[in-house]
């Protein structure tokens, strides 16, 4: 009998795993499974061009709608896992409907942190996840209304750029220093903070919201620090948690997402994971990451239906991630959490630099802010773990690409 | 890689291995300069977001671009002028 492989989460990771399941020559069954009532979609525009009014969902769609029927693609758009049951291979869906499977795949991807504040309720207060809850924000913005938006990691610093430009007025809280303080630190989230000082949002920093007031809706936000700002609409974006519970009772091992080999397998025979939701070890850190972002949705998703067709290939890819702010455009790739020396090349006062983070010598991750090209000659560096001098690296003469033994770029 | 103002419009030129490849600078995503990125034999890479294309075809290799660039012949005319036709 044709075997069944069963994909749950429909998101970049899910929709690029049933594609190559189908481009690999697998004949069996082909089951995708997800949440949204909608076929698998970017989201990167959410917050930026989409969120603008600059371009139409249709661009966001990772394939046509008709994709999935021309490949014999079994879809379940807007339904619900409610049970994995690993002993029997079957999963159960919440229109009550049961697929038994042979092999699964788990990329149900990350949902919004809600942080317990008072008032958080209220109408008028909104998080950026999906298509839905971007139209929703799109509904509010309107020259001359004024925003709050609730944490500057990369969603809150997008979409307060976006709404500067929309012509909304933006204050901006984050309990941090600078923007994007916790992953590029101090150095980088001063030249962040300045570009949004420059387009004239109000910024509170060492700050956190004490309360969201208002009849019904919001209408001010207040502070721990003592601030009230009058507001139309308030945006949170206090990051994001995996999301896990359709796996609970498999013996699925869990610690900040699922846990994974460098093959995307689980520790539960026939069950895999990839995208936000899997914390995958990582060959080149040699420790286990989970990545958040649009490349690994996109690679680690086929990556995983390969290694479900017994492919073995391990999962290296080296994380990346753009992030465009106004005119800026902001680029990191590699992994870092931790290090002990900021490496520059370029200039962060005229907004165009290069800067590695290491440890120990070794080249953990690398940052840019317009410019992209060192950037990317720098992930090969990133992905071989060379150790180079950091006169070499800072060195705007020496090109990138000349400090490592034949890597490609692509 | 450099480009080149025709008429109005922005064409990269791409010396591969001594053959010319003429193609619109402006990459399909987010209009970034194809230029301004990396070339790997006959691959041009958008240094803004990772972009890749054919500089033969104009075909995307890699998104986030989802439209083929336009391509351009050349012809090396007498004296070294690189002709690019439209």
């Amino acid at each position: 009998m044709a075997e069944t492989f069963v994909i749950v989460g429909a998101g970049l990771a899910g929709g690029g795993a049933a594609a190559t399941l189908r481009e690999e020559g697998f004949d069996g069954r082909v089951v995708l499974i997800g949440a949204e009532p909608r076929p698998p979609y970017e989201r990167p525009p959410l917050s930026k061009e989409y969120l603008r009014g600059e371009a139409p969902f249709e661009r966001a769609l990772f394939q046509p709608p008709g994709f999935y029927g021309e490949n014999d693609i079994e879809t379940r758009f807007g339904v619900r896992v409610t049970r994995v049951d690993a002993a029997e291979k079957e999963i159960e869906l919440d229109n009550e409907e049961n697929v038994p499977y042979d092999a699964l795949l788990a990329a149900t991807g990350a949902r919004n942190r809600r942080i317990p504040i008072p008032g958080l309720d209220l109408d008028g207060i909104y998080d950026l996840r999906t298509v839905a809850d971007c139209d929703r924000i799109r509904a509010e913005i309107s020259p001359g209304h004024k925003a709050v938006v609730v944490g500057m990691g990369f969603i809150g610093s997008e979409v307060a750029a976006s709404l500067r430009q929309s012509g909304v007025d933006v204050a901006v809280v984050d309990q941090n220093t600078v923007p994007l303080r916790r992953v590029l630190g101090e150095e980088v989230g001063r030249v962040v903070e300045g570009i949004h000082r420059d387009h004239g949002t109000e910024l509170i920093f060492e700050d956190r919201v004490a309360a969201f007031e208002g009849t019904g809706r919001v209408e001010q936000v207040t502070t721990q620090g003592g601030h009230r700002i009058e507001c139309d609409f308030v945006v949170v974006g206090l990051g994001v948690e995996p999301v896990t519970e359709p796996l609970a009772g498999t013996g699925v091992q869990i610690d900040n997402g699922v846990l994974v080999d460098e093959y995307c397998r689980t520790n539960v025979e026939g069950i895999y994971a990839a995208g936000d939701m899997a914390n995958h070890y990582h060959p080149v850190f040699r420790r286990h990451i989970r990545v958040e972002h649009w490349q690994n949705a996109l690679k680690q998703g086929p990556a995983a239906g390969r290694n479900m067709l017994g492919k073995n290939e391990p999962y290296e890819e080296i994380p990346w991630f753009w992030s465009d702010q106004y005119e800026h455009n902001i680029q990191y790739a590699g992994f870092h959490t931790e290090w002990d020396e900021l490496v520059v090349r370029g200039s962060t006062e005229a907004r165009n630099f290069v800067a590695f983070y290491r440890k120990d010598g070794l080249m953990l991750a690398a940052v840019a802010i317009n410019r992209g090209r060192d950037l990317r000659r720098s992930i090969p560096l990133i992905k071989n773990q060379e150790e180079i001098s950091a006169a070499k690296l800072s060195d705007p003469d020496v090109d990138l690409r000349t400090l490592t033994r034949g890597a490609s770029l692509r | 890689m450099r480009a080149f103002d025709v008429h109005g419009t922005e064409i990269a030129v791409a010396n591969v291995g001594g053959a010319f490849h003429a193609f619109a600078d402006t990459c399909t995503h987010r209009g970034c300069s194809l230029a301004g990125g990396d070339l790997e034999e006959t691959t041009v890479i958008c240094a803004c977001h990772g972009s890749e294309f054919d500089v033969t075809s104009g075909e995307v290799l890699q998104g986030p671009a989802r439209e083929p660039i336009a391509t351009y012949e050349t012809r090396v005319e007498g004296g070294g002028t690189l002709e690019v036709a439209g």
